[in-house]
């Protein structure tokens, strides 16, 4: 029944945050049942931490995102995260430019409008959609708290989110360009954009806390894992079903 | 040497609406002066009162939400369906916040958008945004 499937898709998703979150606990075995969440005040969905009989925000960061058939959970210790998936042949119902003029910024629309094939058009959108809703949930401030219009992200180089052989590192850097908030710096965030079991592109989104600390960027060691909650694990990192677009090495 | 003993007290609230009761009503904006007052931010609670937008104007969202998601058109799309368990992800949103923008010639700023998350919500702000307009 059509109904069930959101509920479903729900239910998995808190079993797979509770089961994946378990899995990285220090002192023995815990019991994904026994871990608590709250909110922050923007409605951003923590870890809870037991400290000497004491609820504290946990080193653990986490953030989950959903389409029709696949559920994400990405992890961090000691950095804001934010993930979101979205189906690789996803179509809108609104047109690509006045969807992007509508909600993103002028150089993304740009960027959207220099692209000639409408394939290549359509893919690039979905690709900047995961990126900018991945830095909003890493932002952890809601939708409002960073406007899509007030950020641009991009490549440094400029182009197409797209892998290349040979690829300079630099250049194939995604940044975020905020107007808005110049607490946001750019050297603050690092992104990931990933195609998962050749279905669907993920981007992360997390803080980069080597640049906070006026440190050098650190590199991100990325572990993927394919899922089902209770019954079976398996490390897919390195394999066909997971591809790096840009961001890791 | 004095022993303290502690206990708590717990005061069961008893309220006589029911859960599926209270589901039913709606959130009230407050207005002043034709403004809302966005810093007070009702939190949701257990009493909500209706100022309900007019049936047309739910039943052109149903219509907009409908097509957007790609329900067939006997498909159960009221009032109180909430977008996401209906299956939009936030792209649909997003969609049908533009798609509600075209059909009704309204602007809705980022902030509303995000407390939208039924139908009847998004006609009340249609509503509210009209008349602001007019």
């Amino acid at each position: 029944m059509r109904g069930e499937e959101p509920r479903k898709r729900a239910l998995l998703a808190r079993a797979l945050v509770r089961t994946t979150i378990a899995r990285y606990q220090i002192n023995s075995q815990v019991n994904p049942r026994s871990l608590r969440f709250r909110k922050n005040v923007h409605g951003k969905p923590e870890l809870e931490w037991n400290f000497s009989d004491h609820w504290l925000s946990s080193p653990l960061h986490f953030n989950i995102s959903h389409t029709s058939s696949l559920v994400a959970c990405g992890v961090t210790i000691n950095s804001q995260i934010g993930i979101d998936v979205e189906e690789k042949h996803r179509n809108i119902k609104h047109n690509i430019l006045s969807f992007a003029r509508r909600y993103f910024s002028k150089d993304e629309v740009q960027f959207l409008a220099d692209i000639l094939d409408p394939e290549i058009q359509r893919q690039e959108f979905v690709k900047l959609w995961t990126l900018k809703e991945a830095y909003v949930k890493a932002l952890g401030r809601g939708f409002s708290g960073a406007p899509f219009k007030t950020f641009t992200i991009r490549n440094k180089g400029g182009g197409c989110f797209s892998p290349l052989e040979n690829l300079n590192s630099e250049a194939w850097q995604i940044v975020v360009d905020s107007f808005d908030d110049p607490r946001d710096l750019t050297s603050n965030w690092q992104f990931l954009l990933l195609e998962l079991a050749g279905s669907h592109y993920a981007a992360i989104c997390m803080e980069n806390i080597g640049a906070v600390e006026g440190k050098r960027t650190v590199p991100v060691k990325l572990k993927v894992w394919k899922t089902i909650p209770f019954l079976e694990d398996e490390c897919v990192s390195g394999t066909d079903a997971v591809k790096s677009i840009s961001g890791l090495k | 040497m004095a022993s303290i003993a502690t206990s708590s007290v717990f005061f069961p609230v008893s309220s006589s609406l029911k859960q599926n009761q209270v589901s039913n009503l709606k959130m009230v904006s407050l207005s002043f002066t034709g403004k809302n007052f966005r810093s007070l931010r009702l939190q949701p609670s257990r009493f909500r009162v209706a100022c309900a937008a007019k049936p047309e104007t739910v039943e052109k969202v149903c219509e907009i939400v409908r097509k957007q998601l790609a329900l067939p058109a006997d498909s159960a799309v009221t009032g109180e369906s909430k977008f996401a368990s209906l299956g939009a992800d936030s792209l649909d949103t997003v969609e049908i916040v533009m798609g509600l923008e075209e059909e009704f010639g309204i602007s809705v700023e980022e902030e509303s958008a995000q407390t939208i998350t039924t139908v009847q919500e998004a006609a009340d702000m249609i509503e509210n945004l009209k008349a602001k307009k007019a």
